[in-house]
């Protein structure tokens, strides 16, 4: 538990960092809207291809996005899955029967086990999981013999396979201009600049102020919590509170010795706060000063004017 | 049996590649009866890493613990039922809200021996019997823990490790935050529960008088190394425990001031303070 790092913020010097926060959120939610408004692959790969310069450029690590991809595999996969399934528009790629048979269960079983045992090498998984399907698909083709039990077509349209690489690297863009946006801003820079630019909303009754309060004493606190969650599981577990196994009844139990305490020592430590914050004259509400001004300079402009013309970009090619 | 370090060290996960030492070649043996060992050292030098290796909380990094005739290295052997060494090893932790959490003192206690499949009746008989083992009456059986003073928490979370019956019981810093008297009745209690059981018991402390007082064996860790493994009175005749940032037990130094400034030659290791009066009491009458 040690090892969870709040946020995805990795030190750095490069162009990025030092961009007013506020230019940022707002240039990310441009360049987001823009590239929703793109139409064809051709377009949406040329968007592809600024993205990944100005990854470059402002020296982003690419592993790190890389990694901030991991949880939407499944969500890329089922685009895939579903947009070669079901889209039936255009010219027919592919039209191949499909066969079931004792002998082709018994390969695709084989092959299943074959893939889960390679599934150590972690840093291939995603090469497997294809060489996986392709042997699937091979193996349903080809390898039926007799008895069949029974057949079905596979039909893969032109327009499908388009559909689902344009679909998939819009989703590339986006996550990784919000992967870029938070590899390069601190978590305090970013609930700063979420301030600053919701303060209009003080109209409608949203104080942005103590947003921002909130959502930082929750981060700085995330920590403090995960440390003293494994206080308490060090302190169960050292009372027989078996985690790893023991029955679903035990568990629900072994569950309610740690949330108790959990919340016990949250509130308290929320309590303590509010006394320490009151005891040095805070008062919410009240307009403060901070140790750091945000200020805009010449990067925030040269961001301004690339994100505009991205922006201008994007609109032209829709109208014409 | 008891529990064997050999050149154990340990070291915790820090930013990047960078790693904290927080044990450095640990060998120690300590016997499962009759040892009442204080593990001293300043705030830093690995006195709960240590300790929780000996419940293998956490494993080592390098070297083998063996705990009862099982050893725990650093990697997890799924045959080991580390459970059972919780059993057998009782780790009390410093603040009793990190594990208080039933409605009842009662329900609290039985929670240990509950894990550890005891049936229900003989799981409250235990609580029962831990509960005045540490002092406290059958009426606090039905207290909510979380009304309790904080020192009464305190003895009801010793209570809770204690209804487990282990063969070695440890308690990270069982005195801190406790007035005077609670510190002597919790002391006493230790002694007692010592004596009438046969159990070894080890506490980490920071107060040497309580370490002087009581214990048998005095383990000192510095920045994560053993210095001194032996008696107290060993320890404390030596005239450069500063160096590991320790101090003298009061009696020792107010006798030893009063040598120096009125020039006596009194004998200045005295356990207590009453035997540390007397000797006073000795040098004024004659």
């Amino acid at each position: 538990m040690k090892n969870v790092i709040i946020g995805q913020y990795i030190p750095g010097s490069s162009f990025f960092y030092h961009i007013d926060p506020r230019t940022k959120i707002i240039a990310v939610v441009v360049l987001m809207v823009a590239t929703f408004l793109l139409e064809t692959i051709w377009q949406v790969l040329i968007g592809f291809g600024i993205a990944l310069i100005l990854i470059i450029a402002g020296r982003v690590p690419i592993r790190k996005i890389v990694k901030g991809l991991k949880p939407l595999y499944v969500l890329l996969l089922f685009t895939l899955v579903f947009q070669i399934a079901f889209n039936r528009v255009g010219t027919i790629v592919l039209d191949a029967t499909m066969q079931i048979s004792p002998f082709s269960i018994l390969f695709m079983i084989a092959a299943t086990i074959i893939w889960r045992l390679l599934a150590s090498f972690k840093k291939f998984s995603l090469l497997l999981f294809f060489a996986y399907l392709v042997g699937l698909f091979f193996i349903m083709k080809n390898l039926a013999f007799s008895p069949l039990w029974t057949t079905w077509q596979l039909t893969i349209y032109d327009q499908g396979l388009i559909m689902s690489g344009f679909v998939i690297i819009r989703l590339l863009i986006i996550i990784t201009l919000s992967t870029v946006l938070t590899l390069t801003t601190k978590p305090t820079e970013l609930t700063q600049g979420l301030e600053s630019l919701l303060r209009p909303l003080k109209a409608i009754g949203l104080n942005s102020e103590d947003f921002a309060l909130i959502i930082s004493i929750s981060l700085r606190y995330i920590p403090t919590i995960l440390d003293e969650a494994n206080k308490i599981m060090n302190a169960q577990a050292s009372r027989g509170a078996d985690f790893a196994e023991g029955r679903l009844k035990d568990k629900v139990v072994q569950v309610i010795s740690l949330l108790v305490p959990m919340f016990i020592i949250a509130f308290k430590r929320s309590e303590e706060l509010a006394d320490a914050m009151e005891s040095r004259n805070f008062v919410p509400g009240k307009p403060r000063t901070r140790i750091h001004d945000l200020k805009f300079n010449y990067r925030d402009l040269i961001t301004t004017v690339i994100t505009v013309l991205c922006l201008a970009g994007s609109i032209l090619v829709k109208v014409l | 049996m008891g529990i064997q370090f050999k050149e154990v060290s340990f070291q915790y996960p820090g930013w990047g590649k960078q790693f904290f030492e927080a044990l450095k070649d640990i060998s120690l043996t300590i016997n499962d009866k009759d040892e009442f060992i204080a593990l001293v050292g300043e705030t830093g030098s690995g006195k709960s890493t240590l300790a929780q290796h000996m419940n293998a909380l956490i494993f080592p990094t390098s070297g083998t613990v063996e705990i009862n005739g099982v050893p725990i290295t650093a990697k997890r052997n799924k045959k080991i039922k580390y459970n059972s060494i919780r059993q057998q090893i009782g780790l009390v932790f410093q603040f009793p809200e990190y594990q208080l959490f039933e409605e009842t003192v009662e329900k609290d206690i039985m929670f240990g021996p509950k894990n550890f499949r005891v049936p229900e009746e003989e799981a409250r008989e235990m609580a029962k019997k831990a509960l005045n083992m540490v002092g406290l009456s059958d009426k606090y059986l039905t207290r909510n823990p979380f009304n309790l003073s904080g020192g009464e928490k305190k003895r009801v979370s010793i209570a809770g490790i204690l209804a487990m019956n282990p063969k070695i019981l440890i308690l990270d810093e069982p005195t801190s935050g406790l007035d005077p008297a609670g510190k002597k009745l919790l002391m006493n209690l230790f002694k007692s529960i010592q004596k009438e059981t046969g159990k070894t018991i080890i506490i980490i402390t920071h107060d040497m008088d309580l370490v002087y007082e009581y214990t048998n064996r005095v383990l000192v860790l510095n920045e994560g190394m053993l210095e001194f493994d032996g008696t107290p009175d060993y320890l404390f005749h030596r005239h450069d425990i500063d160096k590991w940032h320790l101090d003298y037990p009061a009696t020792i130094s107010v006798l030893r001031a009063i040598n120096d400034k009125f020039h006596y030659n009194l004998d200045i290791y005295q356990k207590t303070i009453d035997a540390a009066v007397s000797t006073i009491a000795k040098a004024v009458q004659s």
